[in-house]
């Protein structure tokens, strides 16, 4: 091994001052000579006999120098920078080829490159977690009713816990927002809530201070609280004296012990500003501690080394089932799930990703294909100059490998410009993709992406380098240097091979023109669709109550009434309202419920419907339309009987065929138990999911029958958003001048905001789409037109011999529309299969829309028939007397 | 590149070339040839040219080192001095040598007993 090393390391010693090894090499062979010539004439020959003899003995110079280089030298990196010489050289001598070749493979493999590097960075680059590949969410579930992966409670998890032997370590944690006050303005920080076990498990250090021990999650300890390192800086100036001191996290103090570093988040998606608290210390979650009921705590756990993932699941289902004997009343019919961290954090980006890598995987095909078609021309007409160098001697193998180095130069060389074309392109990407994409930051052109552009560059140029060099070595020598002149015609099998290549572009075209197309007008339909409410003009704005000193549902009652009082006493205020959650804005909260008096629902089933408790005014706000009964008034207060509203898909799922107005409906929602509420009223249908998921049922109750912490306020208002902000800001602090008004947004930006992904992924396909359609068009130009420009000579003929330019004009198209059906018939199937990955993602479209595979085939029919128009206009125009003279 | 006789002449090329330098001290490529064919009473008439590659294998794996000199007769030539690696090797080799050829011997002679 040691021998080999020393070798390897002389011979690259050797190669690297080669021309002067040539020459001492040749002046010892010369001493030898000379030394040998004396002792032979000292042997009695003459001096020409002595040198002859000596020039025999020693053996010919020439080729004991090619030894000596071989064995010196490493051979093959020589002969392939020898290659590449040449091949340089050749490139350099047909600028334009070679410029449209690199420009076409720098987009190619540029944005090949560019996506990866967000595929990379997002999906296979391991969280910032000490050895994250071992760190699992466990679920509870309760897959016959449809629910997946929920939390946990305290006690169930404190269980799963105690008795698991699968887990070295596990942590719970919840986030919500609370509000920081005791320094400077108020502010409303989001917080996580965690068991104290959280940053030992994910193996992190703090900036400063301490992170949480044991002693902080038990309950009675003193509030403590760790800052992360962006909330530090931000909101406390990166004081280093902050450790030790006291804030106020909705009106109790908490002691700051740690500051984490920048580099740790956790949840994974939450805003760099956060902070940390002990659970128990929560004035929310602290105070459900105590029940077995309720699935809030998302747990992690860190799988002990050598546990397979089967015997883990064998142990949660076990311990699923102990906790079902058990505890029958929570816990019935609920299973132990667990599924990688990273899959969680990832886990509904991987197939549109990987759909946006496959898509700009093919535009590089297609570019592939459109460079070996050059390849293929210019090999035709270097037909002659390789015929040439196999009489001398070049074996078979040498051409190929010749022509095959020529494509790795022309593939690296597009490789170098699409490097720097995909750092743009990086930069790009990562100011177009929506704030949700987890690792954002990460995303970057490193060490691993560059391996990918290298490898990608390189199997580009074998890809088209491949076909051309096995048919320029493949025989014909004798034809090939008969053929007279630059223009050799071209044989059979390379024709046939160009056509392929063109239609097989026409095909892969189709393939990703029909995914766009699907995906663009799912797109454009979930543009078009109405969300049920009238967002123009409506602005939001969250005020959160601080429950250590709110803490009673009264007290919130009182303060959303006083703030609403005020709000519609300003000018241009008058249409706000009170609304928890918000459609799109905040997500759905689906609450199961009963109807009074009908039989409970079938086993494995169970009645659900998003809960909204709103002030009165809120259907006026959103303008959603009343379709029966009536909407809630100002006597429907909590003195008062409970009632609610529902919407049309509800009163349509439930209480098919029936009147619902009257029903009474029976749920409960924090702080009241299983309630009755009577529906007065029926309204339209809200997406209040998401824009592209159809209406759910929904239940409203009037806010001061069922009252939340916080007022998150809808304002329906002309005046400019700064403007109705400040006046909320004002009309809150004139309530409580430490309560921060925050996230103020419009609707319309929010629907906007929640259509970031598809928007995203619907404007690269269709930016692939486009090359590959700009692509194949060109591939198909390339084609006709050089099979026009070999075939002057025939159509020279045929004009002499009387066929109408019309005839010329319609035989090329003709060729052109063989080509193009040809392509289309490979296409149709093909895109068909792929529209299947891209399935998912279609809203209201069908992944086989006959519409969208019509108007794609047509257009491409269109494209292709007008490149191939251009040259057949050439043909029509050849004049039959320089035609016949071309030879 | 090379034919089998020339395979097996390799190996034993370089073992002479390195006892050569061994016994003689540094010397250059035409005296090591003109040395080898002395020792071997000319029963071994080499193309002088193969000590050559020789010389650079053995020079690759640091078993003899190169050096400009100036030649009996005042001519410029490349010198060879075995090295310390080299001499270890030569005597691993020698022995090897010494019991391959007795074996080779012994085989050759029983085949012609009969």
């Amino acid at each position: 091994m040691l021998e080999a090393i020393k070798t390897v390391a002389s011979r690259i010693q050797a190669w690297v001052s080669s021309d002067d090894a040539d020459r001492e090499f040749a002046q010892e062979l010369q001493g030898h000579l000379e030394m040998l010539t004396a002792e032979n004439v000292r042997r009695g020959m003459s001096p020409e006999t002595a040198a002859r003899s000596a020039r025999i003995r020693l053996g010919g110079v020439a080729q004991l120098q090619e030894v000596n280089r071989d064995l010196r030298g490493l051979p093959a990196i020589q002969m392939f920078l020898q290659d590449a010489r040449f091949a340089l050289r050749m490139l350099r001598r047909n600028p334009g080829f070679t410029a449209v070749a690199v420009l076409t493979l720098a987009l190619g493999i540029g944005a090949n490159t560019a996506i990866f590097s967000v595929v990379y960075a997002v999906l296979l680059k391991p969280l910032p977690y000490g050895q994250a590949d071992q760190l699992f969410n466990v679920f509870q579930a309760k897959p016959q009713e449809g629910i997946g992966g929920t939390g946990w409670s305290y006690l169930n998890f404190s269980e799963l816990r105690a008795h698991n032997k699968i887990f070295s370590d596990m942590a719970g944690s919840q986030k919500h927002q609370l509000t920081l006050t005791g320094r400077g303005e108020p502010s409303v920080v989001n917080t996580s809530v965690v068991t104290p076990e959280l940053f030992s498990l994910l193996g992190q250090k703090p900036l400063a201070g301490r992170t949480f021990v044991a002693e902080d999650g038990k309950r009675g300890a003193a509030p403590v609280v760790v800052l992360s390192e962006d909330l530090w800086r931000g909101y406390f100036n990166a004081d280093p004296g902050v450790i030790g001191s006291s804030i106020d996290l909705d009106k109790r103090a908490f002691t700051i012990v740690g500051i984490m570093p920048a580099s740790f988040r956790f949840p994974f998606l939450t805003k760099t500003e956060q902070l940390w608290i002990p659970l128990f210390q929560d004035p929310l979650f602290g105070s459900f501690v105590d029940q077995r009921k309720g699935h809030w705590l998302q747990v992690t756990g860190r799988l002990k080394p050598g546990v397979t993932l089967a015997r883990a699941r064998a142990e949660l289902g076990a311990i699923g089932a102990r906790l079902a004997s058990d505890y029958p009343a929570e816990n019935a019919g609920w299973q132990i799930q667990m599924v990688p961290l990273q899959d969680m954090i990832v886990g509904e980006l991987k197939s549109p990703l990987f759909v946006l890598l496959g898509a700009v995987g093919l535009v590089l095909l297609i570019a592939c294909a459109n460079i070996a078609n050059l390849l293929l021309t210019r090999a035709t007409s270097r037909a002659r100059e390789i015929a040439v160098r196999t009489s001398l001697g070049a074996g078979r193998s040498r051409i190929v490998r010749q022509l095959l180095s020529e494509a790795a130069v022309l593939g690296l060389l597009g490789g170098l410009a699409g490097i720097a074309f995909a750092y743009w392109g990086v930069h790009v990407l990562t100011s177009l993709l929506p704030a949700t994409v987890p690792q954002v930051n990460a995303i970057r052109v490193d060490y691993w992406v560059l391996g990918f552009a290298l490898v990608l560059s390189l199997a580009a140029g074998c890809a088209f380098g491949l076909a051309p060099a096995l048919f320029s070595a493949g025989g014909g020598l004798v034809a090939n240097l008969r053929e007279g002149g630059g223009r050799a015609t071209e044989s059979r099998g390379r024709q046939r091979a160009r056509s392929f290549l063109a239609a097989g572009e026409i095909a892969l075209a189709m393939v990703l023109l029909v995914s766009a197309g699907l995906v663009l007008r799912s797109f454009a339909k979930l543009l078009s669709v109405s969300p049920g409410f009238d967002v123009q003009h409506v602005v939001k704005a969250d005020i959160s109550l601080p429950r250590f000193q709110y803490s009673t549902p009264q007290q919130w009652t009182r303060f959303a009434d006083e703030l609403m009082a005020r709000l519609h006493a300003q000018p241009g205020l008058s249409n706000s309202a009170v609304a928890v959650p918000r459609p799109i804005a905040d997500g759905n909260i689906n609450l199961a419920f009963d109807i009074v008096g009908s039989p409970p629902p079938s086993a494995g089933t169970s009645r659900t419907a998003s809960y909204v408790s709103i002030s009165p005014e809120y259907f006026r706000v959103l303008e959603i339309p009343l379709v029966g009964g009536r909407v809630f008034d100002e006597h429907d207060i909590a003195s008062t009987g409970r009632v609610a509203v529902i919407s049309r898909a509800m009163a349509r799922l439930y209480f098919p065929n029936q009147d619902p107005i009257g029903k009474r409906l029976a749920f409960g929602f924090p702080p009241d138990g299983m309630v009755e509420r009577e529906i007065v009223g029926v309204v339209g249908d809200v997406r209040d999911v998401a824009l592209g998921k159809e209406p759910g049922p929904m239940m409203y109750v009037p806010f001061a029958q069922a009252p939340f912490w916080g007022a998150n306020v809808v304002v329906r208002s002309t005046l400019g958003t700064d403007a109705i902000a400040a006046t909320i800001r004002r009309q809150v602090q004139a309530l409580d001048k430490d309560l921060p008004v925050t996230d103020v947004a419009t609707m319309p930006d929010i629907l906007e905001a929640s259509l970031s992904q598809p928007k995203f992924r619907t404007f690269l396909l269709g930016l692939f789409a486009a090359m590959a359609l700009l692509l194949a068009a060109t591939g198909i130009f390339g084609v006709i037109s050089y099979s026009v420009s070999c075939r002057t000579n025939e159509i020279g003929i045929r004009l002499a011999l009387g066929a109408s330019r019309g005839a010329i004009l319609r035989m090329v198209l003709r060729e052109t529309l063989v080509l193009t059906g040809f392509g289309l018939v490979l296409g149709v199937p093909s895109a068909l299969a792929a529209a299947r990955l891209v399935g998912h993602m279609l809203f209201d479209v069908s992944a086989h829309d006959p519409a969208t595979l019509t108007a794609v085939a047509v257009g491409l029919a269109a494209v292709a028939v007008l490149a191939g128009y251009v040259p057949a206009r050439r043909a029509m125009r050849v004049d039959p007397i320089v035609a016949l003279r071309y030879e | 590149m090379t034919d089998d006789r020339s395979e097996i002449i390799r190996g034993t090329l370089d073992l002479m070339v390195l006892k050569t330098l061994d016994a003689m001290g540094p010397l250059h490529g035409y005296g090591i040839a003109r040395r080898i064919e002395q020792i071997s009473e000319d029963a071994l008439q080499i193309n002088q040219g193969t000590i050559y590659a020789s010389l650079v294998r053995l020079t690759q794996k640091r078993w003899i080192s190169a050096a400009w000199g100036t030649s009996e007769n005042n001519r410029k030539a490349r010198f060879y001095t075995i090295t310390k690696s080299g001499r270890t090797q030569l005597h691993a080799d020698a022995r090897n040598w010494a019991r391959v050829s007795t074996v080779v011997g012994r085989v050759l002679g029983l085949a012609d007993r009969g």
